[in-house]
């Protein structure tokens, strides 16, 4: 069993489709492969067969990995009801409304991911995880659980992803390491730029001195793709909307982006290193 | 000098406030002078801020104050008539020295700068900027925006017939003054992804790539270009509000970079970091932005603005304390996401784009939408998807579509305070309007949650009545199925999803006809005239049969709705921004950090 994490240094960040892009590597390199996120606060959901919801974004992953998805890739969805209160589906079923200020035990949510990961692990030979925002929220480091805490329950390797569309990219990757405690600086193996426009070569300089800065290796830099996603809340809305699906069939259009995304990025990331930290 | 006076008390007397462009050495100072003071009453001021002493024709030195704006700013030039009596001697020197003090006091000599920049593009920035504008108007201050550089492709052309940024236009709107080429000295209009169009000085310059741009025109020529805009701002305006560009801590080019730190350096400006709190990662990003700069530009900084928070600020506290402590910057406010409806710089709104031919789809932007990934799909039939949140965005659409919402009675209300109640119920029978669950809610007469399942309160609510259609809400159940099926005339499949709380009772039509254990069921809703639908099934528009049964039903031609005062509407809606603004921010800090200035 293995897996690796992907965080984000932003809701937006591209994590969702790094995400993907590791599902469907490794997918493709003959593995079993699943898709976790512990936490969604998204209303895009998706239904499973069986019946359970779950955020949309893992039910693509699924997708990726060749298979149908399940309840399992992502324990806790939230759905945000206006006014600071939330619906909570938990597993797939509706677990409780939440008002404003008043919190589901994080005992019980933490077990839902425990419980779901392990299932999931056991299973397969890799889960490709999906952190949530920023982990580097310092505000609420006691209480989170879709990032570091899951890393360091899972055991698992993280790679950070920026983005350098909204610019600020090496702020971002060095802020957000920075602010992390040091115990969880150590899960953080690599560092990727997500939707990159342009000449690679102008960001020589500002990568060599990430690598410096952070002491962990690029794994390079992504170029701005038209893989749409469906969005995961509605900042992406406007973002996500717009761009070419191949084909009738939405999903197997996305799918086919996916491939294309995937060929082309053998030549932008760094797969060696990708599988290296993943299997180490 | 007697001689001198002579012409000032005549000036004094007939005061004429304006440009005189009769005069044959109009514009002697420069263009849009005031001429009132032609002869000014307080020569020779000895300061050194606006003249120089020179040699004389005569042999000896004189005081030239050729290069002088001062006295010709109206502002200024009225201010000092009122305080100066045309008495036919001169008053004593000290009497003049007291007077250009106190109009100093409140017009100087050159302008305070404060610049606001960013974590990232999108941070808030214009929106900050265009606030503080305003906030420094209604005190009194004569205000300019300035933006050495910016890149976008929405411009527009100021009375003088230079082209800016539509950003900064709409910063002089709030600023209360005339836009103003200078206000905007470069502008780069992308071409392609590594080619613009350079504006300068509210012209075409020339197509630059990347590497030309970074390395032979910045360093240049720009910073000569932005230096001599920045001059003639502070030389005619009471404060500057100065907006950076993207991020000021992008390493691998910040040598080479003028909008940021270097516009900073030449303005001598203390500085704001903005981040938008809506992504998140914010802490990380302000931090990151600050040391990644060098430590003499750090210091430059005087302030945070924590923006576009969605929810209750409080729970920052403990992250901001975190943040105040590391950087030793404090945090001078946390500002809500407004809800405002000023252009943002990168939308077609305020370009107001008629015949482009495009079909445009308006989605009603409820604050609570669900599920809008539903829309995606329509995009591949060429079509354009706006998110619509007041009437006037409906204009001229040729669908509108309402969403899925967490909460179908809170976004009901919404759309009432919006007008859109009335705007899409005007549009009955003109374009297709359809439903998705929450919207196919919305559509019918009535909401009937007597349990407040949906509501806060249990109670009937009054819908669009656009469909005979009757939903409850009875009690707290969802529904999550997935399902398969076809359009009820028989002219293809659809496929997708299902996730409600509600049950609806129609007498319409059905629109679908869904699988279900080997029978058929009916789904949705079609009204009789065919141009009003309602749908639970989340993805119909996934396969190609719902879409291009939708496009059938679209008009020729796009339909117009009522003109809005879109001018007014702006105006306001800088107000709002302002005020929301101004009560979040700790003003007098900010007030005393522009003051204050860098020492």
């Amino acid at each position: 069993m293995s897996s690796i994490m992907v965080q984000g240094t932003s809701s937006g960040a591209g994590k969702t489709t790094v995400s993907a892009l590791l599902c469907r590597h490794f997918a493709l390199r003959g593995f079993k492969v699943a898709p976790f996120k512990a936490s969604n606060l998204s209303l895009n959901s998706f239904v499973t067969a069986r019946g359970e919801e779950m955020g949309i974004s893992q039910a693509y992953q699924a997708w990726a990995c060749g298979r149908e998805p399940e309840g399992d890739m992502n324990p806790i969805l939230l759905k945000p009801r206006g006014n600071g209160s939330c619906q909570v589906v938990l597993a797939g079923r509706p677990y409780a409304d939440v008002a404003r200020g008043r919190d589901v035990d994080r005992e019980v949510l933490r077990e839902a991911v425990r419980t779901s990961f392990q299932r999931l692990v056991k299973a397969n030979d890799v889960v490709v995880i999906e952190g949530s925002g920023s982990p580097a929220e310092v505000n609420l480091r006691q209480d989170e659980i879709a990032n570091m805490a899951t890393a360091e329950m899972a055991g698992s390797p993280v790679v950070l992803v920026g983005d350098i569309e909204r610019g600020g990219v090496f702020a971002g990757l060095y802020g957000t390491y920075a602010l992390l405690e040091e115990r969880h600086k150590r899960l953080v193996k690599a560092f990727l730029i997500n939707r990159f426009r342009g000449d690679e070569s102008i960001l020589e300089s500002g990568i060599s001195r990430m690598e410096e800065l952070l002491g962990v290796p690029s794994l390079g830099v992504l170029p701005f793709a038209d893989l749409k996603f469906p969005a995961e809340d509605s900042l992406d809305m406007g973002r996500g909307q717009g761009g070419l699906v191949k084909g009738q069939d939405v999903r197997k259009g996305w799918l086919a982006n996916l491939d294309e995304l995937y060929e082309m990025s053998m030549e932008q990331l760094d797969y060696a290193t990708i599988d290296k930290i993943a299997f180490s | 000098m007697d001689e001198h006076w002579a012409k000032v008390e005549a000036e004094l007397k007939n005061f004429r406030p304006g440009p005189n462009q009769e005069c044959p050495y109009y514009s002697c100072h420069f263009e849009g002078q005031d001429c009132s003071l032609c002869f000014c009453p307080l020569y020779p001021c000895m300061d050194p801020n606006l003249g120089s002493m020179v040699k004389a024709r005569s042999g000896g030195e004189v005081w030239s104050c050729e290069k002088c704006y001062w006295t010709h700013r109206s502002d200024v030039a009225a201010m000092v008539a009122e305080r100066i009596p045309a008495t036919p001697s001169p008053p004593p020197r000290p009497f003049l020295d007291r007077v250009k003090k106190e109009v100093e006091a409140v017009h100087p000599t050159s302008a305070m700068p404060i610049m606001v920049l960013g974590a990232t593009s999108g941070a808030g920035k214009s929106l900050i900027t265009a606030a503080l504008c305003r906030l420094f108007s209604d005190m009194g201050y004569n205000v300019a925006p300035f933006k050495s550089q910016n890149m976008s492709l929405n411009s527009m052309v100021t009375p003088a017939g230079g082209e800016i940024s539509r950003a900064q236009a709409l910063q002089a709107v709030a600023a209360r003054t005339e836009p103003d080429s200078r206000m905007n000295p470069i502008l780069l209009k992308p071409k392609q992804d590594d080619v613009s169009q350079v504006i300068v000085d509210g012209k075409p310059y020339r197509d630059m790539d990347v590497p030309t741009y970074y390395g032979e025109f910045t360093m240049g020529e720009g910073v000569e270009v932005v230096t001599r805009a920045w001059n003639f701002l502070r030389r005619t305006r009471d404060v500057v509000v100065i907006e950076g560009a993207g991020s000021p801590a992008e390493i691998n080019i910040s040598e080479r970079e003028i909008a940021n730190m270097r516009t900073a350096e030449i303005a001598r400006a203390p500085c704001i970091l903005v981040v938008n709190m809506e992504w998140g990662g914010a802490f990380a990003y302000a931090y990151g932005t600050i040391m990644l700069l060098p430590p003499e530009q750090r210091s430059m900084f005087k302030g945070i603005v924590l923006n576009n928070m969605h929810g209750d600020p409080s729970c920052l506290r403990s992250g901001i304390e975190e943040l105040e402590a590391r950087l030793g910057i404090p945090v001078l406010g946390v500002v809500p996401h407004v809800d405002h409806l000023l252009p943002d710089e990168d939308s077609q709104d305020l370009a107001k784009e008629k015949g482009s031919g495009d079909v445009r789809v308006g989605v009603i932007m409820l604050p609570r939408i669900a599920n809008f990934t539903d829309l995606d799909a329509l995009a591949l039939e060429g079509v354009k998807v706006v998110y619509v949140k007041e009437p006037r965005s409906l204009e001229g659409v040729s669908a509108v579509i309402i969403p899925g919402t967490k909460n179908t009675v809170a976004d009901l209300k919404w759309l009432r305070e919006r007008g859109l109640f009335d705007a899409i119920r005007a549009l009955r029978g003109k374009v297709p309007i359809l439903g998705i669950c929450g919207g196919f809610q919305m559509l019918g007469k009535e909401v009937v949650d007597l349990n407040g399942v949906e509501g806060d309160v249990g109670a009937i609510w009054e819908g669009l009545g656009l469909l005979d259609v009757t939903t409850r809400f009875e009690e707290y159940e969802k529904r999550t199925v997935q399902v398969t099926g076809r359009l009820a005339d028989g002219s293809g499949e659809v496929r997708g999803y299902e996730i409600h709380m509600g049950m609806s009772e129609s007498r319409e039509a059905p629109l679908f006809v869904l699988d279900e254990n080997g029978k058929g069921r009916n789904e949705g809703a079609i009204s009789a005239d065919g141009m009003v639908m309602g749908s639970y099934v989340h993805g119909l528009f996934d396969l190609p049969a719902f879409r291009r049964y939708l496009l059938s039903r679209m008009p020729a031609s796009s339909v117009r709705t009522a003109e809005v005062d879109y001018d007014r509407s702006v105006d306001e809606g800088l107000d709002v921004v302002a005020s929301v603004v101004g009560s979040c921010l700790d003003m007098d800090r900010l007030v005393s950090i522009l003051k204050e200035g860098l020492r």
